[in-house]
């Protein structure tokens, strides 16, 4: 069954919540788009949310 | 992430496959199909006690497969959206029909089983590709026994180890025989630079992670003994170098070799490996981490067919040099690992300048969509409100609660003044502990939260928006760092730790007693632009912003537009520069939003974000001066080749016989006959890394690699020698690294205890080094005499004068945070991109400045800033005049004016205010009060303090 | 008092952007040092009205201790 979303115009779709997508999300919000975060796991973080710490200042990642 | 989850413009479609792409730009129709999650995402709760109750084991993908989890369970508690799911591949019902515990144990009811796949249609104006990165095939890690032996693990398995949340809870233990490792090797370039796989490109990121990971290692374990075995260390970013120089510092051995094989010996792993001059060698090791390369995702040609864009030939989204960013499909752009390998500060800065690109392409339907979110009435406090605190004391899963008692200082705030309610949290700033903070703010009609978790530094936003939600104002909080500040620096103290965190949270509290709602206050934005700097970067930057709709001025201190890439001839793909960089120049003279002003400078800059006003001066002529009014500015003022006078101890005289790699390129570009000499020797590092520049400038590698192959191409017979130290030709740059080696070029490292001597004068330039795989010392006297310089920032001195914003040792402009807000700067309203923030190829320039442009138009478009209401207010009826704090005030956000009667009072300019406090601590008639900072609140905190 | 049973109390005022951001980042790099330190946030050392200090040792504070 398809199902259509009737959103209206000013909506983008970024494929992937790992950091890259996420932070493409947020930046797009803040330009006054609608984002539609596609991701297909059961949830976003992608690889960033397995890291302990991030280099070279191994600050917490998440 | 989380910030993500509450968006009320993101609309994350989890456990969603992307199928088609059709339309066209503006107007696409994307298809997905969204897999059941079996448990309804609304009434989940994220107990987990049907993850208890599952009867079946699964493998734990979210640890890299080291641990157990249940085919119903979520894969993280912070996870977004914070609701389990159903793996149908392994739950015995979806299977086979049986089981169905899960129903009856959860008691919200939100399992459900009927649920279906369900396809759907979206209207969007453009899509960005941000899918990530794939796994190596395990076939390049079998020589190394890795699935063989246990105790071989790949990188990723390595960090979930180190990690508290991960299998071990951050104990570092062998998976053969859970003992402590004494001795453990990386072996770097697993999956990249290595044909044998198929996957010919350095994967840009492993040497970091490797660096970090084996520090970490060290600090879990100090006694370990760890060598990295390594080709090039490529640690080319902002730092990476000093941290390479700490890990060495704290015994981590570095070795230059490549490894032929891992092989199990005895409970040990044999490594064999050979070392620069050929000499096989092995060591025992009692694990063994494989620095694993990103591989493309795997469901790459996948994506490409359903969007319809091209892939290179490593299955990643091709693009090019001077449009990095756009995919094969118009309307289709790329950001992160998939558009090459690449870091988290890197992907993030991409992800940005991707943004900026969509806003550009699609501005007539900005804002169309846009959802503005909508907060509950805010609850009106009054002083005669009862004080009511809600204390929250997290645990952070084991960061807090391994050290510090957190039921003990949970039970210590009872029945303290004011305290209605307190409890422990596991992670108190995962989605769900907002929910159940919301929930609690209403139950117990809170008017005052304390927090007791990490620093307000970084968290303090989120709670503050919580509030928000809950109806309160966003400053009735108090955060109390019990982690950075006491868990986390008194590890191996946990009795003075707890008590430490009790004294901090009386603290709090006391201070929370007295805290106030303030006022949200906003200034608004004219909307224009001014960018700095003419070259590739600003002119980059200046063509987005105009293309987003706003009027930007470029303003360029040279004659002609185009800075110093106008001195480059081809890039290291052999893409013609001049030409592209002539129509860039061209769009930007034309286009209706820039005005552009050469021969310019800048000589003053006033007023603060959402209000500059600029004046600039011609350097022509009589000098004639304008001022421009914008709400933002971009600096964009570029860098050139270094030119030092000595180079490896040995003074240099630039001649025809010694150019730089820049002059090299517009010579080989040139008619000339001998352009192409016999014999040539490159020198690495010659100015970089601690040679006269203490960072390494990131294009020295290529621009060799790139000449190297000119001048084979001109002519074949020539020999050519590098001498280098790490060849850092990261990302795809290692193909034309691999073609220049299969060309002849010969490359030859050098080390800094035996550096090449020089004789870099004259007409016979001469070069004497030490060949490690001769293993002697060779003299030469070649036709040419090449330097790889670096590169250097402009003036820089001048204008962050003029800014008020500082620059680094090295002369690059310091960004906000690193990885963050790595294209603004600490002044708001103020971003950098390009050779002014650090060095760079062009490639990255572009991407750099596309994401200060797209950062700089996020507040153009909003129309007004939000300023923090941490700022000074003064009691216009107590203030005396005396115009004291007018004088201290740093960033002139105090001023004094007359009253109705005439009378001097000082009052704050609100949008330039940083809440510094200096005006409060000096105001003779405390007739200054600082949002969030009263004397009344700091002199509670001070009064707990004493009553311990 | 012999030198080793001293344990005093210091109470610090950090500011925001440099002194408490270097506390943090001492975390997160797990420095260790001795608990003695309580410290109140400020947004800049500029806020500490000498009273704030006369106030600390009045509360018992061993040592004061600013960072900005």
């Amino acid at each position: 069954m398809t199902k259509a979303m009737t959103k209206k115009a000013g909506a983008v779709m970024v494929v992937g919540g790992g950091v890259a997508g996420v932070q493409a999300a947020l930046d797009l919000t803040e330009l006054g788009y609608y984002v539609y975060l596609v991701e297909k796991a059961a949830a976003i973080g992608g690889a960033m949310a397995m890291l302990d710490k991030t280099f070279p200042t191994n600050d917490c990642s998440l | 992430m989380v910030e993500a989850g509450r968006s009320p413009n993101i609309k994350i479609l989890s456990n969603t496959d992307f199928l088609k792409l059709s339309g066209k730009p503006g107007d696409f129709t994307a298809k997905l199909r969204v897999r059941p999650r079996y448990i309804d995402h609304d009434k989940c709760t994220a107990c987990g006690m049907c993850t208890q109750y599952c009867p079946r084991h699964l493998v734990d993908g979210y640890n890299e497969g080291l641990a157990l989890t249940r085919p119903i369970h979520i894969d993280y508690p912070q996870a977004v959206p914070a609701s389990y799911f159903i793996d149908p591949e392994a739950c015995l019902h979806l299977k086979h029909g049986t089981c169905k515990i899960c129903v009856s144990a959860c008691q919200a009811r939100a399992i459900d089983f009927d649920q279906q796949p369900e396809e759907m249609d979206l209207k969007v104006g453009a899509v960005v590709m941000a899918p990530g990165f794939g796994r190596v095939p395990d076939s390049a890690l079998d020589k190394y026994s890795y699935g063989k032996h246990p105790d071989v693990v790949t990188s990723l398995e390595f960090e979930r180890l180190l990690c508290a949340s991960g299998p071990f809870e951050g104990e570092l233990l062998r998976l053969s025989d859970r003992q402590h490792p004494k001795n453990l090797a990386f072996i770097q370039c697993v999956g990249s630079r290595d044909l044998g796989c198929d996957n010919g490109y350095c994967s840009s990121v492993c040497c970091m992670y490797a660096i970090k990971e084996a520090m970490v290692a060290k600090e879990h374990e100090p006694e370990i003994a760890i060598t990295i075995y390594y080709m090039d260390m490529r640690t080319q970013g902002k730092g990476f170098d000093a941290a390479r120089a700490r890990a060495e510092a704290m015994g981590i051995k570095f070795v230059r070799a490549r490894v032929a094989d891992v092989m199990p010996w005895g409970n040990q792993l044999k490594l064999t490996f050979a070392t620069m001059d050929g000499s096989h060698y092995f060591e025992a090791y009692d694990m063994v981490v494989l620095s694993v390369g990103l591989d493309s995702p795997a469901d790459a040609a996948n994506l490409a067919d359903s969007a319809g864009f091209a892939l290179n030939d490593y299955n990643f989204c091709r693009t090019s040099t001077f449009a990095p960013l756009q995919s094969s499909q118009e309307g289709v752009l790329v950001a992160g690992a998939f558009q090459g390998p690449k870091d988290i500060p890197e992907s993030v800065t991409q992800s940005s300048a991707a943004a900026g690109l969509v806003s550009a392409l699609t501005k007539k339907d900005r804002g169309k969509g846009y959802v503005v979110k909508s907060y509950p009435d805010e609850q009106q406090l009054t002083d005669d409100d009862e004080v009511r605190i809600g204390v929250f004391v997290c645990h952070c899963g084991v960061n807090i609660a391994g050290v510090v008692d957190v039921p003990d200082v949970d039970q210590y705030v009872e029945g303290m003044e004011g305290v209605v309610y307190h409890a422990q949290s596991l992670y108190s700033c995962s989605q769900d502990a907002q929910e159940v903070l919301k929930q609690k703010i209403k139950e117990h009609n809170l008017n005052r939260v304390v927090i007791a978790a990490c620093s307000p530094r970084t968290h303090e936003p989120l709670f503050q928006e919580t509030l928000k939600d809950a109806g309160l104002n966003r400053c009735l909080i108090e955060m109390v760092n019990i982690r950075d500040q006491c868990s986390w620096v008194h590890a191996n103290e946990p009795a003075a730790a707890t008590s430490k965190s009790k004294d901090l949270v009386r603290m709090g509290i006391a201070k929370a007693r007295h805290i106030k709602p303030l006022p949200e206050q906003t200034v608004p934005v004219i909307d224009k632009a001014l960018v700095l700097g003419g070259g590739i970067a600003g002119l980059t930057a200046a063509l987005n912003l105009a293309e987003q709709g706003y009027a930007t001025a470029l303003v360029e201190k040279e004659a002609q537009l185009g800075g110093h890439l106008q001195e480059a001839r081809y890039t290291l793909r052999g893409e013609e520069v001049a030409k592209t960089l002539k129509g860039l120049i061209d769009q930007v003279n034309k286009h209706k939003n820039i005005k552009v002003f050469t021969d310019t400078e800048l000589v003053q800059l006033n007023g603060y974000v959402g209000n500059f006003s600029s004046q600039l001066k011609s350097r022509k002529g009589k000098g004639q001066e304008s001022t421009i009014d914008h709400g933002v500015v971009v600096v964009a003022t570029g860098g050139r080749e270094h030119r030092p006078e000595k180079v490896l101890d040995s003074p240099v005289k630039y001649s025809a016989k010694v150019v730089t790699q820049r002059e090299l390129e517009q010579r080989l570009a040139g008619k000339a006959k001998n352009r192409a000499p016999g014999s040539v020797v490159m020198i690495q590092c010659a100015g970089s890394r601690g040679d006269d520049l203490g960072y390494c400038s990131k294009n020295c590698c290529n621009d060799a690699v790139k000449n190297a192959l000119k001048i084979k191409e001109i002519n074949p017979e020539s020999q050519v020698i590098v001498l280098y130290r790490d060849l850092r030709t990261y990302g795809y740059a290692e193909d034309y690294y691999r073609r220049a080696r299969e060309q002849g070029v010969l490359f030859i490292p050098y080390s800094m205890d035996n550096k090449p001597r020089l004789t870099a004068g004259g007409k016979a330039p001469k070069v004497g080094f030490y060949d490690p795989l001769l293993r002697e010392e060779v003299n030469l006297s070649p036709d040419l005499l090449v330097l790889s310089t670096g590169i250097v920032p402009d003036d820089t001195a001048t204008l962050s004068r003029l800014l008020k914003v500082s620059v680094n040792e090295d002369k690059f402009y310091l960004e906000a945070h690193v990885k963050l807000r790595p294209v603004e700067l600490p002044v708001s309203g103020a971003y950098v991109c390009g050779l002014a923030h650090s060095p760079q190829p062009v490639e990255e320039i572009i991407v750099q400045a596309q994401a200060a442009a797209a950062k700089a138009a996020i507040p153009l478009v909003k129309g007004y800033v939000s300023v923090e209401p941490t700022v000074s207010s003064v009691d216009q009826s107590a203030c005396i005049g005396c115009g004291l704090c007018e004088a201290l005030c740093p960033y002139q956000a105090i001023r004094m004016h007359k009253d109705e009667n005439n009378k001097r009072k000082a009052e704050t300019v609100t949008a330039s205010c940083k809440g510094c406090g200096i005006c409060a601590a000096h105001c003779p008639v405390f007739a200054i009060s600082m949002g969030g900072f009263t004397d009344e609140q700091i002199t509670a905190q001070i009064t707990a303090f004493g009553q311990q | 008092m012999a030198q080793e049973d001293f344990n005093p109390r210091i109470l610090g005022f950090l500011c925001n952007w440099c002194c408490y951001a270097a506390a943090d980042s001492a975390g997160v790099s797990r420095y260790q040092y001795p608990p003695n330190l309580r410290t109140i946030r400020i947004m800049c050392t500029g806020r500490l009205d000498p009273a704030f200090v006369f106030r600390g040792f009045a509360e018992g504070a061993d040592g004061i201790f600013t960072g900005g």
